[in-house]
């Protein structure tokens, strides 16, 4: 009965409906996801703030930290290393940590600096490849829920490169989670290591008892303050995306329903339309008929 | 009652156990460790093996791989790659420690970068 006007309407609904029902599924996926990346970030803050602690107090206790990870060195190959999603539907999440990496490589190499570009998560591989980018090395599948092992296998290799001196500094560009509301992507110095600041000047050194000696100890501590760091930043990075996802799919939704909405009243105009066609025309054949 | 001091036990995941102690044990790199307290500050490699701590409660076990162990004001902070507490026995410990290690081991073998 529907004329074929009203028909391509109902079907643009459906359409529109049933991408809703996904965009408000990946909203609700997203929303549980934050809440677990966040809890998951809180329950690491104090290894984290814990070694912070140990390293500023080893810093008071020896004088002074030296050693060759924090050491700066003149700098002629940079290591871009760009944390990003595997997936996309997260509206500028990807873009703008991978507009912020893009601009670094360039004022690099403008400066006269080798890039070295490692990625993690597909959406960067697949933006730096395609622009012919020499990609060294690459993660996928660590971004949706990172686990600490993730955060070794980068920060060793990372780290490997660093020591053979293949590369003399690595950048990371990563996103913050401020709020549920604001991402912002910012870049981290990974190394040389730069040393936690003590959070309040203990007024004497302490005299610590080394075992086996303090620089023994940097040496190990200071992988393990990289690897710590790096899994708070990849979690920090993992909310984010959560969040950002979260918040484009729940715009998603809301344009789906105000289209539904539309193309309602499109169709139900459409239908009252053909009706009154079809009244003035048996109307218009009635008096034909009687008139005759 | 012995005097006391605070424990914590942390991993890069969670905080495996915090609470005061009279007692703890550890297997750095250069041996065994005990800690009493008001003990100096120290600051040692921890290596694999068995954490044992007693309190007012009994005492708790747990076995834990690679770290750091800092001894600071009466605080004992444990800085480890993981952990596992253990039911009672310092054995089991050491079991759940091997376990730990090879489970690293493993995982260092097989996470080899893909480029």
């Amino acid at each position: 009965m529907a004329s074929a006007e009203v028909r391509q309407i109902r079907r643009r609904i459906k359409s529109v409906e049933s991408t809703m029902k996904i965009t408000r599924a990946m909203e609700l996926i997203a929303t549980a996801r934050i809440g677990k990346a966040q809890q998951r970030v809180a329950k690491a803050k104090p290894y984290t703030l814990k070694m912070n602690e140990v390293i500023a107090n080893i810093a008071s206790a020896t004088g002074s930290l030296s050693h060759p990870l924090l050491e700066s060195r003149d700098v002629e190959t940079v290591g871009v290393l760009v944390v990003t999603s595997d997936r996309g539907l997260a509206g500028g999440y990807n873009a703008s940590v991978i507009r912020l990496a893009e601009q670094a490589v360039a004022a690099h190499r403008a400066a006269g600096r080798e890039v070295r570009i490692y990625t993690i998560g597909g959406k960067a591989l697949g933006y730096f490849r395609y622009r012919k980018y020499q990609i060294v090395h690459n993660w996928l599948g660590v971004t949706d829920t990172p686990t600490y092992a993730d955060a070794r296998s980068i920060a060793n290799t990372v780290l490997d490169e660093y020591a053979s001196g293949r590369v003399d500094a690595v950048e990371a560009y990563t996103t913050e989670y401020v709020s549920a509301l604001t991402q912002t992507a910012h870049m981290w110095p990974v190394l040389p290591i730069e040393p936690p600041e003590a959070e309040e000047e203990s007024s004497s050194p302490v005299a610590y008892e080394f075992e086996p000696s303090a620089e023994a100890i940097l040496d190990r501590l200071l992988p393990r303050y990289l690897e710590g760091t790096m899994f708070g930043v990849l979690l920090d990075a993992s909310a984010s995306e959560h969040a950002a996802r979260r918040r484009a799919m729940k715009a998603a939704t809301e344009n789906a329903e105000e289209l539904t909405r539309i193309l309602t009243r499109e169709a139900n105009q459409a239908r009252q339309a053909e009706i009154t066609t079809e009244i003035s025309e048996i109307v218009g054949g009635a008096e034909a008929l009687s008139g005759g | 009652m012995a005097k006391s001091f605070q424990v914590d036990i942390v991993t890069p995941e969670a905080v495996i156990w915090s609470g005061e102690a009279e007692f703890l044990t550890a297997r750095t790199t250069e041996g065994d460790i005990g800690v009493l307290a008001d003990h100096e500050p120290t600051m040692a490699a921890l290596s694999t093996g068995a954490v044992k701590v007693e309190h007012a409660d009994g005492m708790t076990v747990a076995g834990i791989h690679g770290g750091f162990l800092q001894v600071y004001q009466n605080q004992v902070t444990l800085l480890t790659d993981a952990a596992e507490l253990t039911e009672g026995s310092v054995d089991a410990a050491r079991k759940a420690a091997a376990g730990l290690r090879e489970a690293a081991q493993a995982e260092d073998t097989e996470d080899e970068p893909t480029s």
